[in-house]
């Protein structure tokens, strides 16, 4: 993409006034989305992004340049104007950068950009007519095709030469259903970092039809009722309560800045002992997954809370500077124009010993999250929120009716000491995580859990 | 190569390839921002960011491409990309693009050019002093100050030529407090300053920032059960924000909003009328064209409780046989034309926020919602909501309460508003498309506590 001795060369510039260290990260991307209304193709997404970021720090300052000029002359302005928003000084340094490769754990069989428009239609209606054909109460469907095709350079004054390309395929379907005048929607969207070989194992009909189903049951679901009570939730997507109740807040984004209330944990009980938690950038072809991170570390495997004690935290390079700990290859950004920090990659609670039916046979009245939606979490106070898309009553230790419109909420640090049941079936879902480096893939993950007692909201 | 010879080599390919109609939409963002914490200087950026966005008619059909990279090469391919896109899709409606010739309105734009680091960091320095001048705040307490200018340009094969400059700058001030105790509790709030940055008053938005947090310290959680709730305006402008779409003539026209078919009937109480202002006076992004080039104007969306029109471009327009209103947005520079309001404003009553709790008499008052991404269904209407306030006692504002969720339904909410408030709104936020509302009185929501 930019040759070696240009990298050496704005590096160089980058440092002039002092840094004590540069970084040159630059990107060549190809987004593209075919996205299909009631059947039809209503739209095609195609933006190629190409930029560079030039970054430096001094101690615990950091500086950020962007531009969209990648030729040498612009990538040199870039890194004059970062050299002298950092400091005044004066520094001849000499690099010299070195080409690393880490190796490809996430073969590509498949690149979706040597594959037509026409065929990514074809899997789309195939997905769509899926939902359609379902059932009569399905009055509208929505489906996607994504690819992403990212290709990052990393360069630093430590002498690093890296690049990746990194390819993500992700179908999307949505159907609405009415039953009675009553209107529920329901949404469904795998995906891998793997080319368009991800047919091998997704099957679009039964994408169609898994969202199909959920509609209907729930556009003829009661409302949830109110209140506090055990809850059961399902694999899969239902890792997302330990994305928000406690994955953000082990970013150090928000520990450095003593804005987590796991600040100072580590080494500490503070989860049931029934949790293990891991962030696992390295599962081959994994949506969240990656070879090197945005700052060029190679993929780790992050225990983060084993058997309930707080481990470790999620560090980036700069923040690694104020919290005096080493970076754990959890360094993400969106893209160039974003400020590379701390996030997750595939996180998720790891299998246990519980049977699943002995969890929802320990309920004596709850609620069973089978699927979950999208959450937040304030780190600051730990207060968190997520959408319950499929539930249903739990009576005397049995699945009861369907209900809808229920959130789950509470603070991250209570609620992973009441995880007291651990399921043996771990499962992940895909997920876009937005926060200040932008949104990025991730996966969430676990097996069926109970929590003992949260907050349900409902009417 | 600059966008004008880039724009030239895009009219040659279009000419070689047999595409005639087509526009070129241009954008540059040129961004600079400071941040402190614990009294130092610890980030700063200079951003340079934007691209090309080329959309084309090819046989009826609107195919788009876009590209960050200026060159020959690139745009070549992003004329037969554009084309290429167009081939596939199968929409029904025609596609149009803008006439040359129209009026604009003028707005209050800004043409200041981008304050300096020194200036950034010096208001960054004075963010923090005045975030610790406020009793119980603790480290973590943030400031950012931002600067960016923005420039679109909008070129057409119609001769359509259309160019939008303006620069805005501010602070975001975010103070935590502690209870002082080892350990104990924190809570945190954020304020935005839009402004000149040597006439920003950092000190009041400091101690509004910490006020609020202070007052929230100590909050127990919120009975359950049906309750009139109060929402502040910042609660209710993050509720219409999130609802917004249900106004999209688009999403109406394709099943995925309620409103279909609902224009000129009653869908709220008959004291809501929300208002649609391109050039409402605080907006930091005033904007006289939308996203396809087409004239804003001020609109009322619901009038007295009406729904008086869903908001258009020009391609939903013409489906639906009316003129647009001037709402195609593209929500970034690469970005499909869609639909979004400009200043959505609930207009205000008659009412104070005092007034309006001493109506709820018994209740809740929330001040924040969280998870409206996820909490939110546009489709049905559905929300259940993460929420933190105060509980309403005998008509006057109590004890703070958080971790409960309000629930209930955006349509059935617009109809069971008993009263509109007459507080101050709170300042635009920096972006052309923005949510303001005063203090709502609503009878008929559930709240889920202990």
């Amino acid at each position: 993409m930019i040759s070696r001795e240009i990298c050496q060369r704005v590096l160089q510039q980058a440092s002039s006034t002092g840094a004590d260290y540069a970084e040159l990260f630059a990107e060549n991307t190809l987004n593209h989305a075919v996205r299909l209304v009631g059947g039809k193709v209503d739209s095609v997404h195609d933006a190629q992004i190409a930029g560079a970021a030039v970054r430096v720090f001094l101690g615990l300052r950091s500086v950020m340049a962007t531009t969209v000029d990648t030729t040498e002359a612009g990538l040199l302005r870039c890194a004059q104007r970062a050299a002298e928003a950092l400091a005044e000084g004066k520094a001849e340094v000499s690099i010299t950068l070195r080409e690393r490769l880490f190796g490809d754990i996430h073969p590509i069989r498949i690149v979706p950009s040597t594959i037509s428009n026409a065929h990514k239609v074809s899997i789309i209606k195939e997905a769509c007519a899926a939902a359609s054909n379902e059932n009569a109460a399905v009055v509208q469907t929505t489906g996607s095709l994504l690819d992403v095709d990212h290709h990052i350079l990393i360069a630093t004054s430590e002498g690093l030469w890296a690049q990746d390309r990194q390819i993500r395929t992700r179908l999307g379907v949505e159907a609405i259903a009415e039953i009675n005048g009553e209107t529920q929607s329901a949404r469904f969207a795998p995906g891998a970092r793997a080319g368009m070989e991800l047919f091998d194992t997704v099957d679009p009909k039964a994408v169609g039809e898994k969202v199909a189903r959920q509609a209907v049951t729930m556009a003829g679901a009661g409302y949830c009722p109110a209140g506090v009570m055990p809850v059961a939730i399902g694999n899969g997507f239902g890792g997302v309560i330990f994305h928000e109740a406690c994955g953000h807040s082990l970013e150090a984004s928000s520990v450095a800045y003593g804005n987590s209330q796991f600040c100072g944990k580590l080494g500490q009980k503070i989860a049931n002992e029934k949790v293990t938690a891991i962030d696992d950038g390295t599962i081959p072809n994994n949506w969240g997954s990656i070879n090197i991170d945005d700052e060029g570390a190679p993929a780790r495997r992050n225990v983060l809370i084993e058997k309930g004690v707080l481990k470790s935290y999620m560090i980036d390079k700069f923040n690694s500077r104020r919290m005096g700990m080493e970076p754990t290859g959890s360094a993400r950004r969106q893209s160039f124009q974003f400020v590379p920090t701390s996030r997750m990659t595939n996180t998720f609670i790891a299998p246990g010993n519980d049977r699943d039916e002995d969890i929802i046979a320990s309920i004596e009245y709850g609620l069973y999250a089978k699927e979950m939606g999208g959450g937040s979490v304030n780190p600051v106070t730990g207060e968190f929120n997520f959408a319950v898309n499929e539930g249903y009553l739990i009576r005397g230790g049995k699945i009861c009716e369907p209900v809808r419109g229920a959130s789950l909420v509470g603070k991250g640090s209570q609620v992973i000491q009441k995880i007291d049941m651990v399921g043996q079936e771990l499962l992940c879902g895909q997920g876009m995580c937005g926060s200040s480096s932008g949104s990025i893939p991730t996966n969430v993950g676990q097996p069926l859990i109970r929590v003992s007692s949260i907050t349900v909201g409902g009417r | 190569m600059d966008f004008q010879t880039f724009q030239q080599a895009v009219a040659a390919e279009a000419a070689s390839l047999q595409v005639e109609e087509y526009e070129l939409y241009y954008q540059v963002e040129e961004s600079a921002s400071a941040s402190a914490f614990r009294h130092e200087l610890t980030g700063f950026s200079a951003a340079n960011e934007g691209g090309v966005c080329l959309r084309c008619l090819v046989n009826g059909k609107m195919g788009y491409a876009s590209t960050q990279l200026l060159t020959q090469k690139s745009a070549q391919a992003l004329v037969r990309r554009a084309a290429d896109n167009a081939a596939v899709l199968e929409t029904a409606e025609p596609e149009f693009l803008v006439e040359a010739g129209q009026s604009y309105q003028a707005a209050n734009t800004s043409h200041a050019p981008l304050p300096s680091a020194g200036v950034l960091r010096k208001t960054a320095l004075a963010g923090q002093d005045a975030l610790y001048a406020q009793p119980g705040v603790v480290d973590g307490s943030e400031t950012e100050i931002f600067a960016q200018r923005v420039s679109i340009a909008i070129h057409n094969s119609r001769g359509l030529s259309l160019r939008y400059e303006n620069t805005v700058s501010g602070a975001v001030l975010s103070a935590v407090v502690s209870d002082g105790q080892e350990d104990g509790e924190k809570t945190d709030k954020y304020k935005i300053r839009l402004g000149d940055l040597d006439k920003l008053d950092l000190s009041a938005a400091a101690q509004e920032a910490g006020d609020e947090a202070r007052a929230a310290l100590g909050a127990g959680v919120a009975p359950t059960g049906a309750m009139p709730v109060v929402f502040s305006s910042y609660a209710m402008a993050l509720l219409l924000e999130a609802y917004a779409e249900v106004f999209s003539a688009e999403n109406a026209q394709k099943g995925l909003s309620l409103l279909k078919g609902k224009e000129g009937t009653a869908i709220a109480a008959p004291l809501v009328t929300l208002v649609d202002d391109p050039f409402y006076e605080k907006s930091a992004m005033p904007m006289p064209f939308d996203g396809e080039g087409s004239p804003t104007y001020r609109k009322n969306v619901i009038e007295k409780g009406v729904l008086n029109t869903l908001l258009y471009n020009l391609r939903t327009a013409a489906a639906a046989g009316k003129e647009t209103t001037g709402n195609a947005a593209k929500s970034s520079y690469d970005s499909k034309v869609g639909i979004q309001p400009f200043t959505l404003c609930l207009e205000s009553g008659s009412l104070t926020q005092e007034q309006l709790l001493e109506k709820a008499q018994n209740g809740v008052l929330i001040t924040s919602l969280g998870g409206l991404h996820a909490g939110a269904n546009t489709i049905s209407g559905d929300f259940s909501l993460q929420s933190a306030g105060f509980l309403i006692e005998n008509g006057k504002k109590a004890a703070p309460v958080r971790s409960f969720t309000v629930a209930g339904n955006f349509f059935s909410l617009l109809k069971n508003i008993l009263a509109i408030g007459c507080d101050p709104l709170p300042p635009a936020s920096p972006s052309s498309t923005d949510f303001v509302s005063p203090s709502v009185l609503v009878e008929g929501l559930s709240i889920a506590g202990k």
